[in-house]
């Protein structure tokens, strides 16, 4: 075991004084492994969903009970869960699933005053947030916060009520988790203390996607993509020092560069990852 | 090492640019995968070409260095497309 180790991630006489795992064949293996798992990935994902899927928990009650949390720091009244606003929230939620698309006005034209209308709510103010790609609530709260634009929304004095939509399904053939946020407000700008916790009245207010694979398939892609791009910067290092003290003239490209590109790589990877608000 | 970035920190400053523009350019256009993916892809690109031509301009290029580059740059995007095919967005 430790000569195979040795072998695959040390130069020396028995591999031409290149880690094996940088020679070209090992590379080309590697390129089909990761071309193939890409896309048998997702199709392993859609077969056995219940043991390679999304973990997910993202609740509406999660969902404000952080958004008042926020509001209450600021010293501003708690929003109340409405249930009109909600199923606008969840109209707009299945109408972007249904026509694949994520953004304040559908392809057709349809703002998001069109859906809070329809659900029967008289508005003054009203706004909307959109997220997805998280799977926590606390996740998307602070990614609404750390965004001015829907920061202003959270902490605006102009709206009383909120309804939330979390809906999971698919945005341009990929698995996603959309979470929309309606606020209303039916009169002027108001700034009360913070009241006692909402009350949740009935559960038809609730929208929630709570799901509980064996294997959390974004955790395991995530941890398979750093890991073999680190390997290789971990090998490169290596290999370098090792021939740089050794001072063996080879013909190769710069291990350098190569580590550059890899970090960059996980720099990707950790910026892909994360969730986008609209 | 410190040689060669002595040597070489022109070269190795455009690709730390490069790099941190795409970095910057990923971490705001989050809502588009497909913009990502094009990043990506354009990013190996972009490292092949640089690598090969800068053995050019130092006069030490070779076949097998040129084939390294395009492995090196080939495993670098199907890595990042593994993780975007199997993750959730």
């Amino acid at each position: 075991m430790q000569e195979f180790l040795r072998h695959f991630f040390l130069p020396h006489e028995g591999n031409n004084h290149r880690a094996k795992l940088l020679h070209h064949t090992s590379l080309l293996a590697l390129i089909s492994i990761f071309f193939v798992g890409a896309f048998l990935f997702p199709l392993l994902k859609t077969s056995f969903p219940d043991v390679l899927g999304i973990a997910v928990n993202i609740s509406s009650g999660d969902l404000l009970s952080f958004t008042n949390q926020k509001r209450a720091e600021k010293k501003l009244g708690q929003l109340y869960l409405n249930s009109q606003l909600s199923q606008a929230a969840t109209q707009k939620a299945n109408n972007m699933l249904a026509h694949n698309y994520w953004a304040h006005t559908s392809p057709t034209g349809a703002t998001p005053w069109k859906f809070i209308k329809e659900s029967g709510y008289s508005y003054i103010y009203a706004g909307e947030n959109l997220a997805r790609g998280f799977s926590d609530s606390k996740s998307v709260v602070d990614a609404w916060m750390a965004s001015p634009t829907h920061r202003s929304n959270m902490l605006s004095g102009n709206y009383q009520d909120v309804g939330f939509a979390v809906a999971q399904g698919k945005l341009g053939n990929e698995d996603t988790v959309l979470v929309v946020e309606m606020f209303g407000g039916k009169k002027a700008s108001l700034s009360r203390a913070p009241g006692p916790s909402v009350p949740i009245a009935s559960n038809t207010l609730l929208s929630s996607v709570l799901s509980n694979a064996v294997v959390d398939s974004n955790f395991l892609v995530r941890t398979i993509s750093i890991g073999m791009a680190g390997l290789f910067i971990i090998t490169l290092l290596l290999d370098m020092i090792i021939v740089e003290r050794k001072k063996i003239i080879r013909i190769v490209g710069h291990n350098s560069d190569h580590v550059l590109f890899f970090c960059a790589i996980i720099v990707f990877i950790i910026l892909m990852s994360r969730g986008a608000v609209g | 090492m410190e040689a060669y970035f002595a040597k070489h920190r022109w070269y190795v400053s455009s690709l730390i640019v490069v790099f941190g523009l795409s970095a910057f350019l990923i971490s705001q256009l989050s809502y588009s995968k497909q913009i990502q993916v094009a990043i990506v892809i354009g990013i190996g690109v972009f490292y092949v070409t640089w690598g090969i031509l800068h053995h050019h301009v130092h006069h030490d290029i070779h076949t097998k260095i040129v084939i390294e580059y395009i492995l090196i740059g080939s495993l670098g995007m199907t890595i990042a497309l593994f993780f975007l095919k199997g993750g959730i967005f």
